[in-house]
This record gives structure tokens, sequence and C-alpha cells, in this order.
């Protein structure tokens, strides 16, 4: 089997994804900022939303919540996060 | 990839193990695995979240090649694939939680003893081949096709030793209940896989209990403490009950039905035990708790396991031995649910054993 090739067992979907590009500012950006449903991840975005009006001059911060943490978001949010917004900054864990 | 240098070693450079050597997935070998499943090579049978991979039949045969599987194993492999992807069970979740579950595949059916599964003793331990490399299949692709893989985006602080293979049968000709698939709403005589979110199995030792009242309340100390002695509110738990076990409790007219209820019964706790900080740092959570505002005094029960219908129980284990497992499910109650599937035979076009790999 020396010439032999064997196949994939992972689909090409599923291999790391890149980040998206960092943006120069976020001055004038709408600001996504997503809770993901865990226990006290509202006091965290809740602090960063104040550091980010402080630091800088979105044109909206917007907050937005998973209905669990255990599932991924429902395609619709995920849609209206594509739609409405430029950043997106997501609350994981605890 | 190149095979001309070690197989093991490329492919576990690659990342697609579970760090123990693999059969290299030859096209040959895929081929004839494929072949066996009676389906078409591109036929897609779940998208394996949290990744969301294409679980074509090709993709799992290529997974079951190197789990060590036999091409007619197929079946078993696809049907698990559909349990696991099924919404109701939350792959999602299960992969990526801290806590340690990990699918548990139980087989019924007529296709246990067509492959040789193992059902009785050492019903959880190794040495049959179906039961080893069906169950390694699966992890394989909950990780190159789901992308599970430890400390990314499995967070896991334990895991357990289910995460390398976790598959059993129910010993259905010891048992005096129906078999699991038929409770679950399936004919006799179907073949099925049950995909149950699962802890690692806790063994229960009762050899003096001639009473299957006494029996279940020894068993109700063991369920009492999964997770934590004050963690309420538990989902899907699995009990497996040895034959000799099973034999006491049905001689005594105890069926599921009416263990189940008991269980459920007698595992619930007063507000005024489940307190935060008395008795353990642990206790109910703050949403739960402030809607009793004299908890101190409190006697209104809270389930251990939301329901009477979350009890799952199987037959299976060694005939010797009075033992019963109990097998705690993910903690969330109402995201991972026992998922059972029918296991397609009819396209099966493999041999009925042997096989070569």
């Amino acid at each position: 089997m020396s010439d032999e090739e064997f196949l994939d067992p992972t689909d090409s979907v599923a291999v790391p994804r890149r980040t998206a590009p960092r943006p120069e500012s976020l001055d004038g950006k709408v600001i996504t900022l997503l809770d993901i449903s865990k226990a006290k991840g509202d006091h965290l975005l809740d602090r960063v939303e104040e550091l980010l009006r402080e630091r800088h001059r979105p044109k909206a911060i917007v907050r937005r919540k998973k209905p669990t943490f255990a599932r991924p978001a429902p395609e619709d949010l995920r849609a209206l996060i594509l739609k409405e917004t430029e950043i997106l900054v997501e609350g994981l864990a605890d | 990839m190149d095979a001309a240098a070690d197989p093991f070693e490329g492919l576990y450079a690659r990342g697609v193990t579970d760090g123990l050597p693999v059969i290299p997935p030859t096209r040959e070998r895929v081929g004839a695995a494929v072949a066996a499943s009676g389906r078409a090579g591109d036929a897609l049978i779940a998208l394996v979240p949290p990744n969301f991979g294409r679980a074509t039949v090709e993709k799992i045969a290529v997974n079951a090649v190197m789990a060590g599987c036999r091409p007619e194993y197929m079946p078993v492999v696809i049907a698990g694939v559909e349990a696991m992807c099924d919404d109701a069970f939350d792959l999602h979740g299960v992969s990526a939680t801290t806590n340690s579950a990990a699918p548990l595949f139980i087989v019924n059916g007529p296709v246990r003893t067509r492959l040789e599964m193992n059902a009785g003793a050492g019903v959880f331990g190794p040495g049959y081949r179906a039961n080893a490399t069906i169950g390694r299949a699966l992890r394989l692709i909950v990780r190159n096709l789901g992308g599970a893989v430890a400390g990314g985006i499995t967070m896991s602080t334990m895991a357990h030793p289910g995460y390398f293979t976790y598959c059993i049968a129910e010993r259905e000709e010891e048992s005096p209940w129906a078999p699991l698939s038929v409770r679950q709403g399936f004919a006799p005589g179907d073949s099925t896989v049950s995909a149950f979110a699962a802890y690692a199995p806790q063994v229960t030792y009762d050899h003096q209990s001639h009473r299957g009242e006494d029996l279940l309340i020894t068993l109700i100390h063991t369920i009492a403490v999964m997770s934590h002695h004050k963690s309420t509110h538990h989902g899907d738990t699995l009990l497996v009950v040895s034959p000799e076990h099973a034999r006491l409790l049905a001689g005594d007219g105890w069926d599921p039905e009416r263990i189940s209820a008991f269980l459920w019964d007698r595992l619930r706790k007063p507000v005024k035990d489940l307190i935060p900080g008395v008795n353990g740092g642990e206790g109910l959570p703050a949403h739960v708790l402030k809607k009793f505002p004299h908890p101190a005094i409190d006697t209104t029960l809270i389930a251990k396991v939301r329901e009477p219908g979350n009890f799952k129980l199987m037959v299976a284990g060694g005939t010797a031995g009075r033992f019963t497992a109990v097998v705690a499910g993910w903690t969330f109650p109402k995201m991972s649910r026992m998922v059972t599937k029918r296991i397609d035979m009819a396209g099966h076009r493999g041999p009925a054993s042997g096989g070569r790999q």
C-alpha cells in the first residue's frame, strides 16, 4: 500500500475557520453584544458596553440574547445579527 | 495523504484519531464499507454538530474503517449517527459542555446476535469487536465531522473513558420486561440504536436485598448523588439492571413504570435540605431559591429527576452478580433526550459475519 492514499475522515467545511479581519477602528460601527444566557454573562457585557461607549464612538450598540447557551443561536437570530451589525462580541461561557 | 511514511504516525499527526492506532482508510476498505451499507457513498445522513460537518455514507465509512469496524457494522453506525444528530439529542451541547457526558449507544433487536455484540458479562468493557468499534467509529465521527476536540470545542473538564468508545447491547433474553427499544416506541423485533448523553456508569452493589423495595431504596441512595447531593431537575437517567436484580424486582411485581414512579417520588427532597451553603456549598440555583421566601423551613418537595418517564431501564450484564449501573445523563433536563432510531437493514448487502478489513 506504499503508493496508496488514504481517504479523508473530515469534512472540508468543518476545518477550523479563519477569524474575520479585525477592524481598524470601532468609530461609526454598529456593534452587537451577544449574551449566550450563561449566568452573569449580562454583567460582563454591561461592563463591555460601558467601556466601548467610554473609549470609542460606535454608531450603535445592540444587545441580543441566545435563548440558551446549550444550543446554537437560532437561524433567525443569526440572520438578524448578520443584517444589522458590523462587529459582534459574544460572551462565551463562565 | 502519503502513506509511504508510517500510516499510523501520519494519521495521528493529522489530528484525526483518538490517540490509539487506527486502520488506514484505504479506498478499497472504505469502498467495501460503503457497499455493505447498501446506500450511495454521497448520500447525506446528517450534519454533525457543532461544526455541522456533512456525514455522508462515505465519510461515515472512512471513520468506521479507521475505528476497526467490519463492513457489516455500517447500518448500526449510520443509525447511531442519525440518533446523535437528532435535534432532541443536542450534540452541540453534549460536545461543548464542561460536564462529562459522552454519547452512549444502546443496541436492541436481532442485530445484536448477528453482529456478536456483548450484552452479558463485562458489558461496558473490552473484548467484543462490534461494541468496541461501533462506539469508537461514532466517537471519531463526533471528532472528525463534528469538530469536537478536547480543549477546543470540547471543554469537558474531566471527560471519562467512554469518550473513546461507549456502546452496549441489551440482554433481552434475560429480561423479564419489554426491551428498551419497545418502551421507546419501536416494534418487537426491530433492531434499534439509542443514543444517550451519558456519564460513566456508577455500579451499585446490593447482594442482601430480598425485596424489590429494599433494592430500589439502595439504588435511590446512588441516584441521589448524581452531580452532587443537592442537584435537582435531572433529565433522562439510565439504569442498567443486572439479570439477577431484574429477576428480584420482577418477581416482586415491579415493572419499569412502577419502578420509575417509586424512584421519582422517593428522590424528591424538601427545599430546606437544598439550601446552598448549608451542608455543602452547592444547592438550588438562585432563580429557583427566590421562589421560596423562607427556605430554611420550607418543606416543598423538589424533584431530583424531572419526571418518572426520565428513568430509562434496561437489562444487561453477567448472569452472576447483583449489581445495577446508574448512568447519569447530561444534567440539563430540557437539552439532551435519549433518541432511538431503527437500524435500516433493508439495504444491507454485506456478509452476515466475517468480512475483510
